[in-house]
């Protein structure tokens, strides 16, 4: 199979990491690429169609007003009221606005002639950690007052007084480092491996395509039909990480709110 | 808002039959779905700060067995922590 | 090609805990779903094991990178 490659006249060039740098569409401006005009799109998508979900609330709502409802509704009850309890409704906003930015910013990467999720430059989910980050420590230290809040972070309860040395470095790291670092990097990946996926069989499929090979040219189909499948796939990932990008910073958040016992 | 039925026998740090959280998850971690997070997250942070600081002594003293030394620590120390947070009453 | 062996070694290693992950779910929720009542015997427990699987994964990935 591999020699097949080889003779069937220039060698397929793999999708790399360079496939994402893409050029600016305005000028020579790192501000005009592709992925800042998707993030402005998504925004004005976003405020569209909730303004025109919830402009005309009925009782008996449309089946717009109830599409949004329930967006809204999955955020509030089963992130907000689940996770953080009774004063979940300061948060309500916040998570509502990370969920639908991060789920619209996804799925753009499998909307034909869109196709690219934007999280899939590292940039996007560092702010988005950024801002979890600040709201959750910031809640925390509004609520328990900073030494109550830092000292309940770093000396675990209970334990003697040497292990500290042990201890307190991994609690500072896990809370001031680790959780924001995974929050992105774990949306960053999803999308940039799963954009990077669909690549290789559509960009393999067209080579396959393109070849003077009779073998090459009946085996194409195959690695578009693979692609198109793995489309579906994606599409549940990218629900997924935005589900878990907003219900773990909802867990942050209680855990922030959370008194010591 | 009390629609749910109430839970029988919840765990410590679980939301109540109505859905509210009775806040005694301390940081997150009584929370059923937050605790394997958390543990992923304090086991990771070992590895790194006392592996790294393994690593980092290796790197001046020019040995090759502290970073070794460094990484078990770490997983010893965050297993314990786990257990501290997650196990212990 | 380029790359590292070390990698490939560490995909096979990290199988070994992906299953026990998944079975040490698996059986804490078939625990819980024939006993509800067992939940605040079983979570710790189930936690901890999730933990040792967890420690041993973690350990393969960084010692592929810090290996030479």
């Amino acid at each position: 199979m591999s020699q097949l490659v080889v003779a069937g006249g220039p060698g397929f060039v793999p999708p790399s990491t360079s496939d994402f740098d893409l050029p600016s569409i305005f000028g020579h401006s790192a501000y005009s690429t592709k992925p800042v005009f998707l993030v402005a799109l998504s925004v004005i998508l976003i405020s569209v169609f909730f303004i025109a979900a919830s402009r005309k609330a009925a009782v008996v709502p449309s089946k717009l007003q109830f599409s949004g409802e329930a967006i809204y509704g999955f955020v509030r009850n089963s992130i907000g009221e689940e996770i953080i309890g009774h004063e979940f409704m300061r948060f309500v906003p916040f998570l509502f606005t990370l969920f639908t930015f991060v789920i619209t910013n996804n799925v753009f990467g499998i909307v034909p002639f869109l196709q690219f999720p934007a999280m899939s430059h590292v940039g996007f989910p560092y702010v988005l950690a950024l801002f979890s980050f600040v709201i959750f420590h910031y809640v925390g230290i509004k609520k328990q007052g900073l030494g109550k809040y830092l000292k309940g972070i770093a000396f675990m309860p209970g334990v003697p007084k040497a292990v500290y040395i042990l201890l307190t470095p991994i609690e500072i790291a896990t809370f001031f480092l680790v959780r924001p670092l995974t929050l992105s990097l774990r949306l960053f990946a999803n999308m940039f491996a799963g954009h990077l996926l669909l690549l290789v069989f559509i960009t393999g499929g067209d080579y396959m395509l393109h070849d003077s090979h009779i073998f090459m040219k009946v085996l194409s189909p195959f690695s578009f039909a693979f692609g198109i499948g793995m489309s579906f796939f994606e599409f549940m990932v990218q629900c997924l990480q935005a589900y878990i990008i907003t219900l773990l910073t909802a867990l942050f958040i209680a855990g922030a709110l959370a008194d010591e016992h | 808002m009390a629609k749910k039925p109430p839970a029988a026998n919840t765990g410590r740090g679980r939301t109540d039959g109505n859905g509210i959280n009775d806040g005694s998850g301390r940081f997150g971690a009584g929370n059923e779905e937050g605790a394997a997070w958390s543990i992923f997250g304090y086991l990771i942070s070992g590895l790194i700060i006392w592996g790294g600081i393994g690593l980092g002594l290796d790197h001046w003293l020019h040995t090759h067995f502290i970073a070794l030394i460094g990484l078990l620590l770490g997983a010893g120390s965050s297993l314990y922590l786990v257990w501290l947070r997650f196990v212990r009453r | 090609m380029h790359g590292t062996l070390n990698l490939v070694g560490y995909g096979l290693s990290a199988i070994g805990p992906a299953i026990a992950t998944g079975m040490i779910f698996a059986a804490y929720i078939s625990g819980v779903a024939r006993q509800p009542e067992a939940r605040s015997v079983l979570q710790p427990i189930a936690f901890l094991g999730f933990a040792l699987a967890e420690a041993l994964a973690l350990f393969g990935l960084v010692l592929a990178f810090v290996l030479k």
